[in-house]
Formats: C-alpha cells, sequence, structure tokens
C-alpha cells in the first residue's frame, strides 16, 4: 500500500530530472531569448552516448558519465552554432528560431528513432538501493539526484552572484542591447551558456539512462514538463523560478500519475495554459 | 489504383486543414500551434453522430464543421489576452490537453484504441467515388477562401496582423476579426476532419497529436504563409513527395523516420534560407 507520504517522495525523485533540464532551458530562454526545444535532444544524446559507453563499451560508470556530459555540451554549442547563430544572423526571431530548433529535435528523434527502433534502452543491469525511513522507502538514487541538484544549484548561485562572467549573464537578462553596448562580449557569454546549460542536460540524460532508462521521444516528453516549470516559475527568476517549478510539477506528476494516470500530460498542459492566463510572467517572473 | 485515389483524398484534407491553419497563421499572424486539436474534433464529432446517432454522413460533415467552429472559438477566448509567443505556447499546449481528452472521454468500438463502423453514402462508399467528393469539396473550399481572403476582409485580417493600430483608428476592432478567423479556420478543419474519418474509416487519438500540428506548420510553411496557393502547393507537392518513398522499396521501419528527419531538416532550411515559403507573401514574424 503507497501512502501519500511515499508518493511526494517519487514527486521530489522526479523533480530532480525536471530540475537539471530546466536551469538550462531557463539560463538559455532568459539570457538569449531562443526557445531551445532541441534541449531535449541534447539530453538523450548524453543519455544514449552513456549507454553505449557503458553497457556496450564496457567503460566504468563515472568515465562513461563524465564523456556523455562533454558530449551533450558540445551537441548543445554545435547546434547553436549551426543553426540558431545562422537563423538568427539572417533576421530571423524568437519564432523562426524555435520553428528551426522543432526541426534539429525532429531530426535528432528520427536518428535515434533509426537506431534504436523505439525500443527502451536501460544502462544499469543491477537493482537500485532503497532506504526505509518508517513507511516511506527512498532509492538511493533519487538522493543521489537531488544531492547533484543542490550542489548544481549552489554552484550557478555563486557563478551567477560572484564572478565577472555571472554578473554578464545576469546582465543579459536584464537588457541585451545594453548589455552589448557597455562592452561585454556577447558571443562568449553565449558560448558558456551554451556548453553550461546543455552540460546541466546532459546529466540528466545520463541520469535517466541509468535510471529508468530512454526512449527516442523521453527527450521531448521531459523537455515539455521542464518548459512548464520554467514558465510555472517565471523565466526571468532563473534558478527560483526553475526549482520551485520543478518541484511542484515534480509532485504533481507524482500525485496524477499515481491517482488519475489517464490524464498526467492533460493536468500538466491545463495547469500551464491556467497559469500562462492568470499569471504570463510567472510566480517569480 | 485504389492507393492513389486514397492519396488524393488525404491531399485533399491536408489541403483544406492548410488553408483553414494559413487563414490564421499566414493572413492574421495567429501563431496556431494546434490545428490537429480542430481536426480530431471534426473527425470524432461526425464519426460519433453518424455511428451513435445515424446521421446521414454528408449531414454530420456539415454538423462537424459547426461544432468544431464553435469549439475553436471557444478555446479561443481564453487565449486571446496572450501575446505572440505565450499565445503560441498556450496552443501548442492544446494538443496535449486535447490529446487525453480525446483518449479518455472519447467513444471508442469496445476492444480497440478508436473508433470505426461509419455508414457511409454512396458518395463516400468507394476510394474513386471519395476522390470526387472530396475534389469538388476541396475546390469548392478553394474557391471559398479565395474570396475570403481576397476582399475587405481579408485586408481587414492582414490589417489585424500588420498594422492593428491603423485598424482601430478606423472604428474597427481587429479582436472581432481574429475570433471570426478563428471560428472559420476552425470549422473549415472541422470539415477536413470529418473527411479524415471518412478516408480512414478507423479514427484514434493518435492521430490527432503534436506531430500532426507540426505537420500542418510544415505544409504551410514550405508552401508560403498568407497565400492559398501555398497552401495548396504545400501539402501536395510534400504528401506526393514522402509517399514516393514507399515505391522506392525503403523498408517501412525507415519509412516513418526518414520522412520525420526530412520534415525536420525542411524545417530548419526555410527559417534559414527561405522563410516566406515557396510563393508565401509574408514570413514568419519576429
Amino acid at each position: 500500500m503507497m501512502s501519500a507520504l511515499q508518493v511526494l517522495a517519487i514527486g521530489f525523485g522526479l523533480a530532480g530530472y525536471y530540475a537539471l533540464v530546466a536551469v538550462g532551458f531557463a539560463l538559455i530562454f532568459a539570457t538569449l531569448r531562443i526557445f531551445h526545444i532541441a534541449h531535449g535532444t541534447v539530453f538523450l544524446m548524453a543519455g544514449y552516448v552513456f549507454f553505449f559507453l557503458y553497457r556496450v563499451g564496457g567503460l566504468d560508470v563515472v568515465s562513461s558519465g563524465v564523456l556523455s556530459v562533454i558530449v551533450a555540451a558540445l551537441t548543445g554549442l554545435a547546434i547553436d552554432k549551426a543553426v540558431y547563430l545562422p537563423v538568427m544572423r539572417r533576421g530571423g526571431g524568437l519564432f523562426s528560431v524555435f520553428i528551426a530548433s522543432l526541426g534539429v529535435a525532429l531530426i535528432f528523434e528520427a536518428v535515434f528513432l533509426v537506431f534504436t527502433k523505439g525500443i527502451v534502452t536501460v544502462a544499469r543491469t543491477t537493482a537500485l538501493g532503497i532506504v526505509s525511513v518508517g513507511p516511506v522507502a527512498f532509492r538511493l538514487l533519487d538522493i543521489f539526484i537531488l544531492g547533484v541538484v543542490i550542489v548544481v544549484y549552489g554552484l550557478l548561485y555563486l557563478w551567477l552572484h560572484c564572478t565577472r562572467r555571472g554578473l554578464e549573464v545576469r546582465g543579459l537578462t536584464d537588457n541585451r542591447a545594453l548589455a552589448a553596448v557597455v562592452g561585454m562580449n556577447v558571443d562568449q557569454t553565449r558560448n558558456v551558456i551554451f556548453l553550461l546549460a546543455s552540460a546541466l542536460a546532459g546529466i540528466a540524460g545520463v541520469l535517466t539512462a541509468y535510471d529508468t532508462g530512454l526512449a527516442p521521444d523521453t527527450g521531448s516528453r521531459t523537455l515539455f514538463i521542464a518548459v512548464v516549470a520554467v514558465i510555472l516559475g517565471g523565466v526571468q527568476n532563473i534558478l527560483l523560478g526553475s526549482i520551485v517549478g520543478s518541484v511542484s510539477l515534480g509532485i504533481l506528476t507524482a500525485y496524477a500519475g499515481f491517482f488519475f494516470p489517464e490524464w498526467v500530460t492533460f493536468s500538466v498542459f491545463a495547469m500551464m495554459i491556467i497559469l500562462i492566463l492568470i499569471r504570463p510572467r510567472g510566480l517569480f517572473g | 489504383m485504389d492507393h492513389i485515389f486514397f492519396l488524393g483524398t488525404l491531399m485533399c484534407v491536408w489541403v483544406m486543414v492548410c488553408l483553414a491553419a494559413n487563414f490564421v497563421i499566414g493572413y492574421t499572424g495567429m501563431m496556431a500551434m494546434g490545428q490537429a486539436v480542430y481536426l480530431g474534433v471534426g473527425a470524432y464529432a461526425s464519426a460519433t453522430l453518424n455511428i451513435y446517432l445515424g446521421v446521414n454522413y454528408f449531414a454530420a460533415m456539415a454538423l462537424a464543421a459547426v461544432v468544431t467552429g464553435a469549439v475553436a472559438v471557444l478555446t479561443l477566448l481564453p487565449l486571446l489576452r496572450l501575446s505572440g509567443f505565450y499565445f503560441a505556447l498556450a496552443t501548442l499546449g492544446l494538443n496535449f490537453v486535447f490529446f487525453d481528452l480525446f483518449h479518455n472521454l472519447g467513444p471508442r468500438v469496445e476492444g480497440s484504441e478508436g473508433l470505426y463502423g461509419l455508414e457511409l453514402p454512396a458518395a463516400l462508399g468507394s476510394p474513386h467515388a471519395q476522390i470526387v467528393t472530396g475534389l469538388l469539396i476541396t475546390i469548392a473550399c478553394v474557391l471559398a477562401a479565395n474570396r475570403l481572403v481576397g476582399g475587405a476582409f481579408g485586408r481587414a485580417l492582414r490589417a489585424t496582423r500588420d498594422r492593428p493600430d491603423a485598424l482601430i483608428a478606423l472604428g474597427k476592432n481587429p479582436v472581432h476579426y481574429q475570433i471570426v478567423i478563428w471560428g472559420v479556420s476552425g470549422a473549415l478543419t472541422g470539415l477536413a476532419g470529418a473527411l479524415y474519418a471518412a478516408t480512414l474509416f478507423y479514427i484514434d487519438p493518435t492521430l490527432f497529436t503534436l506531430n500532426a500540428s507540426i505537420l500542418v506548420l510544415v505544409y504551410v510553411g514550405v508552401g508560403g504563409l498568407a497565400s492559398n496557393a501555398g497552401s495548396v502547393l504545400g501539402a501536395v507537392l510534400l504528401i506526393a513527395f514522402t509517399e514516393s518513398f514507399r515505391y522506392l522499396g525503403l523498408p517501412s521501419v525507415l519509412a516513418g523516420p526518414i520522412q520525420q528527419g526530412l520534415y525536420g531538416a525542411l524545417l530548419v532550411g526555410l527559417m534559414l534560407f527561405r522563410r516566406q515559403g515557396l510563393v508565401g507573401n509574408h514570413d514568419f514574424q519576429e
């Protein structure tokens, strides 16, 4: 018998994944005004590379993980260089870049579909450890993920508020034109943002590949929930918005999945539409 | 030969959907990303009326158009407050909301995911009758669409897109035009949905997902925004092109992904090199 508390614990586990994808998405959207649908592709890329290195190649967990995250970071940067930057140079705006991004996501999903035939691939071969506290069972992996999230958000906070580059990123969030006028190197900051955000999505991708496994549509599904989390929390407030949005959606999807499994997507997107209507700028926008 | 007729009728369906989508996206500048929702409403409405209430299929098609137009307006009204990008996002979210609605509340034949068993009149009963009827309906729609956007109403739509302030200065309300054209677009998509159900004989919720909405976006984008000729060209050319794969002897496991990858590449290519599409009169704003 699952208690309400147990479902809550599952919700926090889900929130960890959403938070890692959401913060990168928010970072890119808030600073560069790019609605990066292909962020889900980057997530998937890391997961599949990890599966390949770890399960097929027989590398150990840590080095396969690190290599996959590096591949993810480079994939994200490459997508920006090859698609977004040229579209923007040719006068494309928010919506054009969004459609181009959708195109990139479709291309990668098709490639993954050819190679995996749509079958779910799970990287781990052993059962996950569990610790029980009273009636509630926690998966050790979830606790690990929450630890990763806390470290990542902590470091991001320090980076944004205590370094010069972080100051530039916050400057971009507030006013792009002004940031360029006062002499910051927008192009270089842009590269850093894409590398960093994609690496974070990569971490989530590796963990998902290890935990529940990947299918070619896992990337877009995770990304859409992360997008809703970001909109929910508010785009302008990158860290607080992403974490609050992710935790609320993690809990919502866990409870909806437990009590009304048929209505999970409905509840997520109905919530998004209602929230856009009430507060288009999000809770902390 | 029957397969060719079947493809022809499918082209008619998508031409109608693209005309409808282009009304709102191209002519009026409303970023609609949920056209599949209205296609599904039309298909489900006509199939339900026909199977459960025994309504003649042509009457059911007309009723489906009316119902879908009404549903379209009802879903639009709350979204009107949103501008530009958030409007696009909300319509995109509608795809997911309606998928669960179709899936959980839509009627289904016992033991299957979807709905079948339409009672079709002779004029829709066989592939060659279907293509004749489909073509007649589509030609009527194209002519009506040309009249609609060619006259004063069409000019008002383009003004809603480009210069809403000028429209207001003339004492006209841009929101009024947005609601009317959204309803017209929904009704036309609903009619296409009814024809779609008759063509396929079987409908289920997986036909009406975000993927179908993206398909419409690709067809309209390739053909060209704010151009009825573009709507026709985009749908006909792309369906003909991707269906020709079947005759190249590609294994069917590859056909789906190749089509998807190709559409992705087309979207990227369009945004890079030709945002107005083949014969468009406008490009994606912003």
